[in-house]
């Protein structure tokens, strides 16, 4: 767990250092990716700590599902419906699933924690 | 051991990606609030500005509507005066002259619209009413002995400008827009003829569809130029004056 803390606190500084910044017009897409990332980081968190963790898994679902999301933003831009919120919906329901999940797993599973670590 | 290791090498990665779009998408979406906050007062200060010189000038209109009444009223003073009837029909002459009064009189009426043709040119600007187009077509009149005309119901005077500006038409420092309605008092049948003359000014335009109407008027009221005239470099020219260009 730490190790992602890590990942995370560095990406925030990388993303705050970096000289450039998203275009206005882009700044729906980049939070459509960015939702999807937060699903897969979250997805891939618990799905080791629950020890299920599969790399094809995840890989396929972090790609597929940040593309999904931008197509559906950029088609719902095309069509004037907002799309988007179809990732929003999903990728928040999924959120506190994963959450409550990591939640089971931390507080009542010591000895499955140990299987793992 | 080692697929574990790349899993948790890819969900740290996952986890990088995810911090690194925060922080750019937060660092953006702050800039472009504090962009949109500074035009949204920028709109404020510059319309606070626009409507504070629209009440001036509103002031100084009617400033200058009290002036001129108190002007009217000195003439008809000095024209009440002893010996001076000379004297006022002196003024009433100038001032029909030079575009102070309402005057009223039989004319012509041009009216001038943008073409109605299909554009097939490409350029959208051979279609619509120049400066050139009016100030032909007011040289006609003049040439046709126009004695008094308004553009608009702007008077033109000696000093008048008529020039394009941007999609309007500056004259006496207003803007007008097309419809172009010019009033001319002087001899009807003429000013009419000089207009519509074969290879005249009306004949010109409408090769480009642009609709010129000439109306005959046995009456016409031109109203008086309510400015001011600027004769800040003007003195009335003495004989000793030496002026290079005098003679």
């Amino acid at each position: 767990m730490k190790l992602e803390l890590i990942g995370l606190a560095v990406g925030l500084a990388l993303g705050f250092l970096c000289p450039w910044t998203v275009p206005a017009g882009w700044s729906l897409y980049v939070a459509a990716g960015l939702l999807a990332a937060l699903d897969s980081a979250l997805g891939g968190a618990r799905a080791r700590l629950q020890g299920q963790f599969k790399l094809g898994i995840f890989l396929s679902g972090a790609l597929g599902n940040a593309v999904i999301a931008v197509l559906l933003t950029w088609l719902g831009e095309k069509i004037g419906i907002p799309l988007y919120l179809a990732a929003v919906v999903v990728f928040g329901t999924r959120l506190f699933q994963n959450f409550a999940e990591m939640r089971r797993e931390l507080l009542t599973g010591r000895p499955k924690r140990d299987k793992i670590e | 051991m080692k697929g574990r290791k790349r899993g948790e090498l890819a969900v740290v990665a996952a986890f990088v990606l995810l911090g690194f779009l925060l922080g750019v998408q937060l660092k953006s979406v702050r800039l472009h609030s504090a962009v949109d906050a500074t035009s949204a007062s920028r709109l404020e200060t510059l319309q606070e500005l626009y409507n504070d010189l629209s009440n001036e000038r509103d002031g100084l209109a009617d400033q200058l509507a009290t002036a001129q009444k108190e002007l009217e009223d000195y003439r008809q003073a000095a024209a009440s005066g002893e010996g001076s009837e000379a004297l006022r029909q002196e003024v009433d002459y100038l001032s029909m002259v030079a575009g102070l009064t309402d005057v009223e009189g039989p004319g012509v009426m041009v009216v001038l619209q943008d073409s109605t043709a299909e554009n097939t040119t490409g350029d959208e600007a051979d279609y619509l009413i120049h400066d050139s187009d009016l100030l032909s077509v007011i040289n006609e009149l003049r040439d046709a002995g126009a004695q008094a005309l308004s553009l608009n119901g702007q008077r033109i005077l000696a000093t008048s400008e008529i020039r394009c500006a941007g999609s309007v038409v500056l004259i006496n420092g207003q803007r007008v827009t097309a419809p172009f309605v010019i009033y001319a008092i002087g001899d009807p049948t003429t000013l009419h003829n000089a207009l519509t003359m074969r290879g005249g000014v009306v004949d010109v335009l409408s090769q480009w569809k642009i609709q010129v109407n000439v109306t005959m008027s046995e009456k016409l009221l031109i109203e008086k130029y309510s400015g001011s005239i600027a004769t800040n470099y003007l003195t009335p020219a003495t004989e000793t004056t030496e002026g290079g260009e005098a003679g």
